[in-house]
């Protein structure tokens, strides 16, 4: 496996269970995660992943794109728990507080088949976890930046070696008028109708029984009533834009764990309610519920090999005014893994996946990976894996009234990768470093993109129009190092990735060999933190290569790069700690714009004071 | 970042230690510097073949190409055409006045050396001379602007998407009243006095609930006067030789009813005669009518043409569009060559094919994004 840092905070939920070999996994550091509790998780992926998010603005839309592929192909997980809408299939990152987890995994490619069908780019899982040596942790932060922005976070986290309650309430709201540069209107103004208000709730409890039995139960809601903000050249119409969304989650879960065997069984309500207007002209309502139920079963009883197979049965049911009547998708998912190691230095590992949706079988899903550690005293590994994957369309894509397609195919992709990883400690383990080298190699098939009927200029329909290939490599130096108490970490990831048109509609299409629009080929970025005298600095660069804005990649935004800062101090006093941060983003003050006339913010500053009560357990 | 650099560079213990820390350092400053500090907007990727960017020498007799843009994505452009020379000039506003265009750039007219940009989403009309192509006016105040069309020198009537015919002056480049409209209206053209529009009803709701006439307005009162019933989104509007008018209705966007093309008598202001298309689904667009007013064409997925005589509609198309997603069309007035552009699938530059009348390929131009409409010169006016 090949996951960043083992940090020993940082606890997983698949720690009962084998990891699949030969998939790339990686995982953020929590200490990022608790620096950014005032940022939303498109913050927080765009600054330290190359995964590519495509913002619509500050505080408003942002999409994740990773390995060419688009946001639809990349599943949002809470727990294990899909947080991609079945109606667009896609999640809003902006909508998402960092303060809602504690772990943040990101599984590439293939590595999501273990997890669900259709995930081409790769799964982003947020994860929240116990700490049974805690007794009590209060976390009360208060933050305010620059727009007007406010975010209240308190977290309650008590219990005791079998038993453990995690109550977190998050408040942000933010008047989001930043100055930027209109150059349609060639004059700087502020931005407007770009204010929002989210409010979120969450209460986890899980209780241990003879360290056999866990149960959890989780609750999660979420409100956001925000604005969307003009583009550049709608900026004088003055719209009330708006979009008011609530969601509710609910999980319980029950494991069982022995020696050689385990069992998990989740059962998940989701429901969200939608409600977009738009001055007086419109006023659309949007509701969906999913029943998730996932049964895992792991057997590692026999010497050598691992056995975990599985059913997940979701239930989905919309009710939207786009659509005529309520429509609703029932999958049922039925998979193994299967991880085998027949000797010490290679391990393998088969995932088989079997949809079934709406009484239609989808064809097999399956995927092989090969983990190979050649040296005895050289800690190189390689990998490598290969799949077929199926995404079957979205809802949206099926029903919306008038343009939805019923006809649709699923798409189709066939994924080849290749990687490696070094890692090195020194004896001192006073240095740490690892290197790692993916490619990948990716053959989507069908791809389902909105286009105009052929011989009707007025209508658009999605159709399975689209062949792409996706390629690329990704890298990263990852180095800790602890010298005269001070401690450095530095992060660098570097994404290279072309991801092109293989068909072409007809011979007056120009898009064959073009890169997709909104996917950079140039990724990279680079934190450094400093750590001494209770003192924390992380700078964080990020470069985002240019995106072209046409399939025939005649127009094109330029690349750019972005700095933050923050720079904080914990002063603690008995089992008190006091923190004070200071965030500066957009370092440069750069003019920039992700996605074409949408303006994004200049330099910017947020303050943030947080203070925490923390009791473990001391014996 | 130098203090640590030379921190880590005088322990020699660490030395090996701190070689990727300096590498990725220089890597991270070389990033730093090779980005400029220009702000980040789109602009066109440098033309391979720069031979068609020529610079004409004024925009005197040519066809300027109105490229809608994509909604919401500020790239609306101009594209003109030379007549004499046949070279094209791109992103012609761009250039002269170093800021876009906006998007949904829908139509644009010309009046006494002005040309008149009507740009929908943006809800502007940009007035640019048409000497230089600079920008004198931004009228604003509109209703997410359609179309434009003169009643004089000094007067002309502007539709709007969502409410309100507005009146414009052309002296003064300003609104000076609105026509009070319950909705959408979209084509208009002079008739003796008068100015009739089309009225399609209101924009967000279905067809079942909109009104589609034709508005009979005086164009000295400013007052509707009468109107005439019409099929679903009534979308174009032309007079013929005969001072018969000829109305082209979609049947609506949800399919509501059967597209049809009516003639409308408009001294009478009753509808003459009714051709009804056999498929719901195959919807028609941008009627047209050629210099001596005997022709009609129209698109259909390829383009159709039909004598004002006809006693049917055409069957086949003129000019087929095998694979190509015909979108704009116009018939030149003084040469009768039809010009219909390819948008593609929106989301990549188009081409303008120019046709013989009698449907033979001349010349195809480089155009911009989403071409829609066109607007011939004075010079090239009959």
């Amino acid at each position: 496996m090949k996951d960043t840092l083992q940090l020993p905070e940082f606890e997983l939920t698949s720690k009962y269970v084998l990891e699949n070999n030969g998939f790339k996994k990686v995982k953020i550091d929590s200490s990022i995660i608790i620096s950014h509790l005032n940022s939303d998780l498109s913050t927080l992926l765009s600054q330290y992943t190359t995964i590519f998010i495509k913002s619509y603005g500050n505080g408003t839309l942002a999409t994740p794109s990773f390995r060419g592929t688009t946001a639809q192909h990349t599943q949002v997980e809470w727990n294990g728990i899909d947080l991609n809408s079945p109606m667009l299939g896609q999640a809003d990152l902006s909508l998402i507080p960092v303060s809602q987890f504690d772990g943040l995994e990101i599984l590439f490619g293939s590595a999501g088949i273990s997890r669900t069908s259709g995930a081409f780019g790769g799964v982003i899982n947020l994860v929240t976890n116990p700490d049974w040596n805690n007794r009590l942790n209060i976390l009360a932060s208060q933050s305010i930046g620059s727009f007007d922005t406010y975010t209240t976070n308190i977290n309650i986290i008590t219990g005791t070696s079998s038993f453990q309650s995690h109550s977190k309430f998050n408040y942000a709201s933010a008047l989001n008028n930043y100055p930027y540069y209109n150059d349609f209107l060639m004059e700087t103004v502020n931005q407007h109708n770009a204010s929002y208000k989210q409010f979120g709730f969450s209460e986890e409890v899980f209780w241990k029984l003879k360290d056999r039995h866990l149960f959890s139960a989780k609750l999660r809601y979420n409100y956001d009533d925000r604005n969307l903000p003009p583009t550049t050249t709608k900026y004088e119409a003055n719209n009330v834009e708006k979009n008011v969304q609530s969601s509710l989650m609910a999980v319980v879960e029950y494991k069982y764990v022995k020696k050689d065997f385990n069992l998990s069984v989740r059962s998940a309500f989701a429901n969200q309610k939608m409600h977009y207007t738009l001055d007086s002209t419109y006023d659309d309502h949007h509701q969906y519920y999913s029943w998730i139920n996932k049964i895992k079963f792991t057997y590692i009883g026999i010497k050598k090999l691992a056995i975990k197979p599985g059913i997940d049965f979701t239930h989905d049911e919309v009710n939207s005014e786009e659509y005529e009547g309520i429509k609703t998708r029932n999958t049922t998912s039925v998979f193994t893994e299967i991880n085998y190691t027949p000797w010490e230095k290679l391990k393998t590992s088969l995932v088989l996946r079997e949809d079934l949706i709406d009484g239609k079988f989808l064809p097999l899903v399956p995927a092989v990976g090969v983990d190979l550690t050649p040296f005895q005293k050289l800690n190189l590994g390689l990998n490598l894996n290969l799949s077929r994957n199926y995404k079957y369309p979205t809802l949206n894509d099926l029903f919306w009234n008038l343009y939805g397609n019923p006809d649709l195919r699923p798409e189709t992709n066939y994924s080849i990768e290749i990687g490696s990883v070094f890692n090195f400690l020194s004896k001192s383990k006073k240095f740490y470093i690892e290197l790692n080298l993916t490619g990948y190699y990716s053959w989507i098939y069908d791809m389902i993109t909105w286009s105009p009927v052929d011989g009707n200029s007025n209508l658009w329909k999605p159709e399975n129009i689209d062949e792409i290939l996706a390629r690329g490599i990704e890298s990263g130096i990852n180095i800790k190092w602890e010298i005269v108490k001070f401690k450095f970490k530095f992060d660098n990831n570097y994404s290279f990735c072309k991801s092109t048109y293989e068909k072409a509609s007809s011979e007056y299409d120009n898009k064959i060999g073009k890169q997709l629009i909104y996917i950079p080929v140039n990724t990279l970025n680079s934190t450094l933190t400093l750590e001494r005298w209770k003192f924390y600095l992380i700078y964080n660069f990020s470069f985002t290569g240019e995106r072209f804005t046409g399939k025939d990649n005649l127009t094109v935004m330029p690349g750019y790069s972005l700095s933050n800062i923050i720079f904080g101090k914990n002063l603690s006093l008995n089992n008190f700690i006091l923190s004070l941060q200071l965030q500066v983003n957009n370092l440069f003050n750069l003019d920039y714009q992700s996605v074409a006339s949408r303006p994004m913010p200049g330099i910017n500053y947020a303050f943030t004071i947080k203070l925490s009560f923390d009791k473990p357990n001391r014996e | 970042m130098v203090v640590i650099n030379l921190f880590l560079v005088n322990n020699i213990r660490y030395k090996i230690y701190s070689l990727p820390f300096l590498i990725s350092l220089i890597a991270l400053s070389l990033f730093s510097v090779s980005c400029s500090k220009d702000p980040i907007r789109e602009k066109a990727v440098a033309p391979e073949n720069p031979d068609t960017t020529q610079n004409p020498t004024s925009y005197d007799e040519g066809i300027f190409v109105i490229n809608e843009g994509n909604y919401n994505w500020g790239n609306a452009s101009i594209t003109f055409i030379d007549n004499r020379t046949n070279a094209t000039v791109q992103d012609l506003y761009q250039i002269a006045n170093q800021h876009n265009l906006g998007d949904v750039a829908e139509s644009m007219k010309i009046c006494n050396g002005f040309g008149f940009i009507v740009v929908n989403n943006s809800n502007r009309i940009e007035v640019v001379n048409l000497k230089n192509f600079k920008s004198v006016k931004s009228i604003t105040g509109l209703q997410s602007p359609r179309f434009l069309e003169l009643i004089d020198s000094t007067k002309a009537y502007v539709t709007n998407l969502q409410k309100d015919i507005s009146i414009l002056n052309l002296q003064s480049n300003t609104i000076t009243g609105t026509i009070p409209i319950y909705g959408w209206t979209e084509s208009l053209i002079r008739y003796d006095k008068y100015m009739l529009v089309t009225s399609i009803g209101k924009y967000s709701e279905p067809s079942s609930k909109r009104k589609a006439q034709i508005l009979v307005i005086d164009t000295q009162t400013d007052k509707i006067v009468d109107s005439i019933q019409t099929g679903k989104e009534p979308i174009g509007l032309v007079i013929d030789k005969k001072q018969k008018v000829w109305v082209l209705c979609s049947g609506g966007f949800d399919n509501f009813e059967a597209p049809s093309l009516m003639r409308i008598n408009p001294e009478l202001r009753m509808v003459e005669k009714v051709f009804t298309f056999p498929t719901i689904t195959e919807v028609p667009s941008r009627l047209c009518i050629n210099n001596t007013g005997d022709t009609l064409y129209f698109l259909k997925g390829g383009v159709y043409q039909t004598p004002v005589t006809m006693t049917g509609l055409p069957t086949n198309p003129l000019i087929s569009a095998d694979g190509r997603l015909f979108y704009g069309l116009a018939i030149h007035p003084k040469t009768g060559c039809i010009y219909v552009s390819d948008s593609k699938d929106y989301v990549q530059n188009g081409t303008v094919y120019q046709y013989s009348p009698t449907a033979k390929f001349i010349k195809q131009y480089t155009a911009g994004r989403i071409p829609g409409g066109f607007c011939f010169t004075s010079k090239n006016a009959k």
